[in-house]
């Protein structure tokens, strides 16, 4: 992966003649904390960050220009470098981000450390929350009333079709997906799209049953455009999701194995026959899968 | 290829199930989310698991029929959930690696 897939392209950016109060304006207003200075023809001579605005009003000169306070050696990448290069680069220097330049030592873009972080996450192809907003959503109360996918409050007394896990018999496994197949075809989805629903929610709900140690829900939604399925439990959790979404891990006991369960390809099936999936757990609290499946269309791969 | 002359040509025991239901496709496998992932729609399943999850696997993947392979016995609880989902039980002695190359031979496609 080369850097110009990762970075951000429209870059903003600063000439030296401006002033720093000017500056302070542009940070403020785009919610930045750094710009590139170039020069009428676009070369990359300077950047001013945050820190140079705070100790321009500190030092009472905050109506300098750019040119005398900025930083002249700037750290900048070239556009030909790879992503483990830009990794490298984040290791060696400690700054939050670079700008991009072209053989001519012109400005091309800019990337952070969250560019990285993104571009890393879609490669695994997968819709994982970063960090921050990770905490943000486990650790308010309404981690089961809010959509993980597109962060909208859940009706969950509205949603077309509901199902509770309450079993523990794993005889009775994916009852509830066999009824939502049902469901869905009564109300006149396509086939295909009702085998995807039903195969990624079969998955879900045996895990609920297989691992959680506790009962959970199915929710389904029918949109115009998709179907939305919430999966939910407040069993035990898992503590290390991308682990347990790689195929072939699982921890499932010996009785179910025989069974036939336990290949560890629930959740990466899931994640084939949908087309938007987040899987949210917290120890201890439970584990919350949403996934959406655009109609009309084919499972992946 | 009817259910019913695939078990005809193989010698397949018939537990229960319509057999006059059309199949295209077969997958192997006793890994059921492994089977999920590769079954067709309109498939015949070789396999030697017998419990009664299978049943569900196969309703919800599209599978019509299931061999169970090696001489063993469904349950009466499978035999019973397969009745009401319209899944057609057969049985044989013959192994699955058997079974899969006869079907495979007869001209059902992977
Ligand atoms: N609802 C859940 N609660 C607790 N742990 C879970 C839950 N869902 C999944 N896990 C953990 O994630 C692992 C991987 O799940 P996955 O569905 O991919 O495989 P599996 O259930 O082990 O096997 P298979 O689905 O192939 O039968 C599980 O073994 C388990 O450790
Ligand atoms: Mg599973």
């Amino acid at each position: 992966m080369s850097i110009t897939e990762i970075m951000n392209h429209s870059v903003i950016s600063v000439r030296p003649d401006r002033t720093l109060r000017q500056v302070k304006e542009i940070l403020r207003i785009k919610r930045i904390s750094g710009l590139p200075v170039v020069d009428s023809s676009r070369k990359l001579i300077g950047i001013v960050s945050i820190e140079d605005i705070i100790k321009a009003l500190e030092g009472g000169y905050i109506d300098d220009t750019v040119e005398n306070r900025m930083t002249k050696d700037v750290v900048s990448i070239e556009s030909t470098a790879t992503l483990k290069e830009v990794i490298e680069f984040f290791e060696k220097w400690s700054y939050g981000r670079f700008p991009v330049v072209d053989g001519e030592k012109r400005l091309v873009g800019i990337v952070t450390k969250n560019d990285v972080m993104m571009a890393l996450l879609a490669k695994l192809g997968l819709v994982y929350l970063h960090d921050e907003r990770r905490r943000e959503v486990l650790d308010s109360p309404e981690y089961f009333a809010r959509s993980l996918l597109t962060g909208e409050r859940l009706d969950k007394s509205g949603a077309d079709f509901y199902f509770s896990i309450d079993y523990f018999d794993i005889n009775l496994a994916g009852v509830g997906a066999s009824k939502l197949r049902q469901f869905l075809l009564s109300k006149g989805v396509d086939e295909k799209t009702a085998r995807r629903v039903s195969i990624a929610t079969y998955e879900a709900e045996t895990n609920v049953v297989i691992h959680s140690g506790s009962t959970g829900a199915i929710y389904c939604f029918i949109k115009p455009e998709s179907i939305f399925v919430r999966v939910e439990d407040t069993g035990k959790g898992i503590e290390d999701v991308e682990l347990a979404m790689r195929e072939g891990y699982s921890t499932a006991p010996d009785y179910v194995r025989e069974l036939g369960f336990g290949a560890g390809m629930g959740l990466a099936n899931m994640k084939r026959c949908s087309d938007n999936m987040i899987v949210m757990s917290k120890v201890g609290a439970g584990v919350v899968v949403e996934m959406e499946f655009l109609r009309g269309r084919e499972a992946k791969g | 290829m009817k259910i019913s002359e695939i078990a005809q040509r193989l010698g397949l025991e018939i537990c229960c199930g319509n057999c006059e239901q059309e199949v295209f496709h077969g997958c192997s496998g006793d890994l059921l989310s492994e089977v999920m992932s590769h079954a067709k729609p309109s498939s015949i399943w070789v396999t030697v698991q017998s419990h009664v999850n299978i049943v569900a696997v196969a309703a919800i993947s599209g599978i019509r029929a299931i061999v169970l392979c090696n001489d063993h016995k469904y349950p009466q609880e499978t035999i019973v959930k397969a009745e009401h989902e319209g899944i057609c039980l057969l049985k044989t002695n013959k192994s699955a690696f058997e079974i899969a190359g006869l079907l495979y031979s007869i001209g059902i496609k992977p």
